[in-house]
């Protein structure tokens, strides 16, 4: 009942929300019920943790990895719902653009994240999958400007194509199940596969072809370059507590997916293929955001970017596979979420307060929103991996591992990015934090809503630079088991 | 031998090339009503296939899916669409980026490199080269249907086409998932068109043209 209860919460949530007309009241059933979702999840994510991987009926499941993302969502969805309640009087009313649609659309999304990570089914994450695109694709077109259904049918027609891929890939995978002699009900179901894989005669061939297909579809959704051109626009032009959910959960879940097949796969036709496209796709997407971030204009396009290049990171601690660099990749898609959420909350203040995010037009933010320029500055030195933040230990878990297995080339690009992106952060920044003020903030100072979710956001960081909690560990520890 | 039985072999040595010819005529169409109709077309083919094969294999479920598969694609969606299109007052040509002669010999070497590429594949998956490379070609005249036709429209064609060929092949080399995993397919697909639909109308809103070619305020 667990696993269903932590579905039904958001789906009724969203109809619920739907009910409240008044501002208020919606935030406040809101909150509330966002409430009720993390606590239900940290029941899931508890459970699992004590009796083992959970099955509730042929089509939910939740293991160790399940948990480890969900406990992602559960995190990152509590500070995005107490940042849009501050952030919300900034929006106005339009037919489809009021608050309690906000917060209806929000809820869906959260349910087809959250279904992604508890189905048993590769067929149902799928669907699921396919689920998110649909639920954001709204919320992404939300402002009804020219670019935000610009970015809103790119971002559907893309997703859709890119997604439609995957599911050839899910057949072919499906077919070679088949073929190898599995019931057409345990072939879609990835314990089955799991358990299969080293002793049933998968055809390496259909299996390969169904790597490809999957990493260039679920790639589609990660953000991987060739296939990120949805990505920028539409983190740009979504309301910021959307482009939060985007780059910290939507990236997580689609990348989680792509484990499943990677570990079924790699047991099934030895890590060699599958490890080395993520290589590939981690190593172009890195270079290729990396060299954009450079030249970015404006400041949520330039968050996109670097969430294509952190992408890239994690695919490339995935592709090394060993103990460090499955740790790190994990490690990382959290360390992630939380610096991208953080710097996310702050561009939005920007926005708000100078009414624009070109970067060129804002100059001497640190005097006249000193608070937002603090937060803007942490969460840039966090995300591009100095001490004492956290996304710095996992991407140094990641190099290690390229150094252990010898993979100089690996390590070579990863650090030559790493220094391009610190280099372009720091002009980018010191360009909008230092000189003189040429426009005044409306409010300069946060509310107490803003101030917990950054304050949050950025205290996480922090204490994870400086020690990974034991629980937290644990969980970890489970999630690459899995993996392994 | 009875009516049916024959009706079953002959649908299923010959909607290979039914196909082949729903795709050659949509790259020359010239008109979003003409596509429409193509592709309403193209699923009553794929529809007689479905039923074919449940019949060929006795699978009671396959029934479902091909009833599903007709009302969906061969009633509903057309309807829609030409209920958007009315409700548009769009222009009726689909903006081909492509004369329709340079179409055509663009899907005919998609065709010609769908049997090239399924050649391999085909020995192991016991399924005759026609089925395969017609599900393959019709997945990718629906991508070059996509980025050569500038209307918003042809692009939801373009990808219903695709999809048709991903069913194809699904349909052709395992006779499908299972029903539920089918249903849930059809049901997302559904709420994509519908959503489509809604950004159409925001499209004509606020450009006050449905050339997609023209939306191109977003770079770098």
């Amino acid at each position: 009942m667990i696993l269903l209860s932590a579905l039904a919460i958001p789906l009724l949530g969203a109809g619920l929300v739907l009910c409240f007309r008044n501002q208020r009241a919606a935030t406040f059933a809101a909150l509330v019920l966002g409430g009720f979702e993390i606590a239900a999840l940290s029941a899931v994510v508890w459970q699992v943790h004590i009796h083992g991987a959970l099955q509730e009926g042929r089509y939910l499941r939740a293991d160790g990895l399940s948990s480890f993302f969900l406990m992602g969502i559960a995190f990152i969805s509590g500070l995005v719902l107490v940042y849009a309640s501050g952030y919300l009087r900034h929006m106005g009313e339009g037919r489809f653009s009021s608050p309690r649609w906000f917060y209806a659309l929000v809820f869906l999304f959260l349910f087809t994240m959250i279904s992604v990570c508890l189905s048993a089914n590769l067929g149902l994450m799928w669907i699921m999958m396919e689920g998110t695109t649909l639920a954001s694709a709204l919320l992404v077109g939300f402002y009804n400007t020219e670019g935000a259904v610009e970015a809103g049918w790119k971002y559907l027609i893309v997703c859709t194509v890119g997604i439609a891929f995957a599911l050839f890939g899910t057949i072919v995978l499906y077919l070679a199940a088949v073929k190898a002699g599995m019931s057409s009900a345990a072939a879609l179901d990835w314990v089955s596969l799991m358990n299969a894989a080293p002793h049933v005669g998968f055809d390496p061939h259909l299996l390969k072809l169904a790597f490809v297909f999957v990493i260039v579809g679920y790639g589609t959704k990660i953000g991987f370059v060739p296939m990120h051109s949805w990505l920028p626009d539409a983190h740009a032009e979504a309301p910021t507590p959307v482009s939060a959910l985007l780059s910290a959960v939507l990236l997580n879940c689609a990348m989680y997916a792509l484990m499943r097949y990677d570990a079924i796969i790699s047991r099934a036709a030895g890590p060699g293929f599958s490890r080395s496209l993520l290589l590939i796709f981690g190593v172009i997407s890195m270079v290729v955001a990396g060299l954009l971030i450079l030249v970015q204009r404006n400041l949520k396009r330039l968050m996109a970017y670097s969430s294509i290049e952190h992408m890239g990171i994690i695919a490339i601690g995935l592709g090394l596979g060993g103990p460090l660099g499955l740790f790190g990749a994990l490690l990382h898609t959290f360390n992630h979420s939380v610096a991208k959420s953080l710097l996310f909350f702050s561009a939005g203040n920007v926005r708000h307060n100078l009414g624009t995010l070109r970067m060129d037009g804002i100059s001497g933010m640190s005097r006249t929103m000193p608070q937002t320029s603090a937060a803007l500055l942490a969460g840039s030195l966090a995300i591009v991996g100095l001490p004492p933040f956290s996304l710095f230990i996992s991407e140094f878990a990641i190099l290690s591992e390229a150094f252990t297995q010898a993979r100089y080339l690996v390590a070579i690009v990863f650090l030559a990015v790493l220094s391009v992106v610190f280099g372009g952060f720091a002009h980018h920044l010191f360009h909008m934090l230092c000189g003189e003020p040429d426009r005044r903030a409306e409010n300069s100072h946060l509310i107490p809503s803003e101030y917990m979710a950054m304050g949050i956001a950025a205290l996480c960081l922090l204490f994870f630079g400086a020690r990974i909690p034991h629980f937290f560990g644990v969980l970890l520890r489970e999630a690459t088991a899995v993996l392994r | 031998m009875d009516f049916v039985g024959i009706a079953t072999g002959k649908v299923l040595s010959s909607f290979s090339v039914f196909l082949f010819l729903t795709i050659l005529l949509l790259a020359v169409a010239r008109r979003i009503s003409t596509s429409v109709l193509l592709f309403s077309l193209q699923s009553a083919v794929i529809t007689a296939e479905v039923l074919a094969m449940a019949f060929q294999e006795k699978l009671p479920e396959a029934y479902v899916v091909g009833v599903l598969v007709f009302v969906i694609k061969v009633v509903a969606i057309p309807r829609a669409f030409f209920a958007l299109t009315k409700k548009l007052k769009t222009v009726r040509d689909v903006k081909a980026s492509t004369t329709p002669t340079q179409s055509v010999f663009i899907v005919a070497a998609v065709i010609y490199l769908s049997y090239a590429a399924v050649h391999s594949y085909s020995g192991s998956v016991h399924v005759p080269d026609d089925a395969l490379a017609a599900a393959v070609s019709l997945i990718l005249t629906g991508a070059f249907l996509m980025v050569s036709r500038k209307k918003a429209l042809m692009q939801m064609l373009g990808l219903l086409v695709l999809e048709n060929g991903i069913f194809l092949a699904a349909l052709i080399t395992t006779f499908g998932m299972p029903l539920v995993i089918e249903i849930g397919i059809f049901f997302d697909i559904l709420i994509g068109l519908l959503l489509m639909g809604i950004f159409t109308f925001r499209i004509s809103d606020t450009f006050e043209h449905l050339d997609v070619s023209k939306l191109r305020r977003l770079r770098g």
